[in-house]
């Protein structure tokens, strides 16, 4: 169970990223935060594994407050996936995915490269499920393409059987279809394990089809909260504003939820 | 919601005026510093050195006059050649030398002098006939440069991973990314830059004072110098990685140590291996040099020769570290082009 307890989140320079943010994620949902560009996704999820400081309010795990003191213990049961994949380029998938195991590991074996047998097994089990072969093992992660780096990405947030898995647009930088994919993959590993998601996105009809629930931030505020079919174009013009709704064709695609 | 809509241009494009490569004040410094290298190559003697030069390049291809610096260079040249290949020494000298035993590539060979000396008695000039036996090893001088070189390469390397061991802790702590203490990184950039500040050479002369003559203080300055060089090329390219890949670990709560071996080790390494490179064909070229105030290496054989006019050993010592420099420089285009 995540809980937010009016996290506010105010910049030194005055800008106020989030105000008044209350709500929880009961365990094993999929939830998707939705709103424009700037409009505080990324503050919030940061938030989450104290990636960002809350200027006032509370963010529990479990009951458990994220402060300082209880920050080491969070963050490895936090898996993060990031917009630009944020994984090593030069080095490989296995050295990357296991990397995810770091906090937990010994450091002197660690610094030579060695890790324990659980943690190689596991690496190789993840690798598998987010579709890459053994062949991938060995590959510098710059050989592959963007869909399939995502997915190293996946398979490193999911290394330490962490509670909560925060996605930072993780589609952001793919194709339609390979966004899909991906986030079916997302979907499919978080249901297996029964781990709480919270995943913001830019497309409303991928928002629609996977998220058990959605929440929607506008200039830092709650606007909406809800499960997917209660999107309706009326929210949506509610979370980005009018102009966006007269000037595109709707992104809804017709019977989006699949 | 209000929408930013992009402002309509004020004037027609036609009037546009297009950014110009360079104004007046790009104009204004460049004649100052042509005015800065006139005034300065004067005061350093580079128009006398563009005549010396001149001259002398007349001299060499025959079309006349005199010049100081090709028969400077000439006499050099001759001296240095023939190239000492052969070691002698004077057998009586040799204890338990076994005339029948003789080292490989080893023969005697008898010297005969001889020296006009005024007798005293009959104010007679005699000549005096003197035989000795030398003992003559073949190619035995450029088996002793040889084996100095292989000391010069040893301390050369030695340096390189003293200045390895030390540089690199100092410069993870000294990239503001990694440790996020400002006085830390000052203290660490501090101490860098006084280690950088001391040339071999200098450095040299007083660890000769404190550890003697020998290979210890050559390996110690080489090292001191390098550190300085490693540890602001490692911290710079520290400081320079992709943020990202860092910010990843460390959302998983991955500590600073790990984070480096994991997200920036492999994101610097190219770089590190060329450095490294570079400061150990430096160290090669350097231990020759500190050699001259007594810190071991093919250095110290070059004074002490050079010292007792033996300008043939100077010589050989001469081609072999360009020999040496070469085939390092070489080796370091294969490593890279493997590695890189």
């Amino acid at each position: 169970m995540l809980t937010l307890e009016a996290v506010e989140k105010r910049y030194p320079d005055g800008t106020v990223a989030l105000a008044n943010v209350t709500f929880k994620v009961p365990k094993g949902q999929l939830c998707v935060i939705l709103g424009p560009s700037g409009a505080g996704k990324s503050t919030l999820l940061r938030c989450v594994n104290g990636l960002a400081q809350p200027s006032a309010g509370l963010v529990r795990i479990d009951g458990v407050p994220v402060d300082r003191l209880s920050l080491r213990n969070i963050r490895s049961s936090v898996g993060m996936i990031h917009q630009s994949f944020n994984l090593v380029a030069r080095s490989s998938v296995a050295t990357n995915v296991i990397a995810g195991a770091l906090p937990r590991v010994a450091a002197l074996p660690a610094l030579f490269g060695i890790f324990p047998k659980i943690y190689k097994r596991k690496a190789c089990e993840l690798i598998g499920q987010v579709g890459l072969s053994e062949l991938h093992l060995k590959k510098r992660v710059s050989e592959l393409s963007g869909g399939q780096q995502q997915r190293v990405g996946i398979a490193r947030a999911f290394m330490l059987d962490p509670r909560i898995v925060l996605a930072d647009e993780p589609v952001a930088s793919l194709d339609p279809q390979t966004s899909a994919d991906i986030l079916a993959l997302l979907a499919r590993e978080a249901r297996m394990r029964g781990t709480t998601v919270l995943c913001s996105l830019h497309q409303i009809e991928l928002a629609t089809a996977f998220a058990d629930r959605i929440v929607a931030v506008r200039a830092g505020r709650l606007v909406f909260d809800g499960p997917p079919q209660a999107l309706t174009p009326e929210a949506i013009e509610s979370i980005y504003g009018s102009g966006n709704i007269t000037r595109f064709p709707s992104p809804l695609p017709s019977g989006a939820r699949s | 919601m209000s929408f930013s809509v992009v402002e309509p241009a004020r004037q027609p494009v036609a009037e546009w005026q297009f950014p110009k490569p360079f104004g007046w004040r790009a104009v204004l410094i460049a004649a100052l510093a042509f005015l800065l290298l006139i005034v300065t190559g004067h005061r350093v003697e580079m128009d006398r050195a563009a005549i010396l030069t001149g001259q002398a390049v007349a001299a060499a291809t025959g079309m006349g006059g005199q010049s100081q610096v090709a028969t400077g260079l000439s006499s050099i040249a001759t001296k240095l050649f023939p190239l000492q290949i052969d070691e002698r020494m004077d057998a009586s000298r040799i204890q338990n030398l076994d005339l029948n035993r003789l080292p490989f590539l080893a023969h005697i060979e008898t010297e005969t002098t001889r020296t006009q000396t005024l007798n005293p008695q009959t104010f007679k000039l005699d000549t005096v006939v003197q035989r000795k036996q030398v003992l003559v090893q073949r190619f035995g001088y450029v088996f002793t440069v040889l084996w100095k070189l292989v000391e010069t390469i040893e301390i050369a390397l030695w340096g390189t991973v003293l200045a390895i061991l030390v540089g690199l802790p100092l410069a993870f702590l000294s990239a503001r990314n990694l440790i996020a203490n400002r006085w830390i990184n000052l203290a660490c950039r501090t101490v860098v830059s006084l280690f950088r500040a001391v040339p071999e050479l200098i450095s040299a002369l007083f660890l000769v004072l404190a550890y003697g003559f020998g290979p210890i203080a050559g390996v110690l300055a080489l090292a001191i110098h390098s550190t300085g060089f490693l540890g602001k090329f490692y911290a710079e390219d520290i400081e320079n990685t992709d943020p990202k890949a860092q910010e990843a670990l460390e959302a998983i709560g991955t500590n600073k140590l790990k984070v480096f071996r994991f997200a920036i080790l492999p994101q610097v390494m190219p770089q590190y291996i060329a450095y490294t490179l570079y400061i150990l064909d430096r160290n090669v070229r350097m231990a020759t040099v500190i050699g001259l105030v007594g810190a071991g290496g093919i250095g110290q054989e070059l004074k002490g020769r050079y010292d007792l006019f033996n300008y043939g050993h100077v010589g050989t010592i001469l081609v072999a570290i360009f020999i040496l420099v070469l085939g390092l420089d070489q080796i370091a285009v294969r490593l890279r082009r493997a590695y890189l």
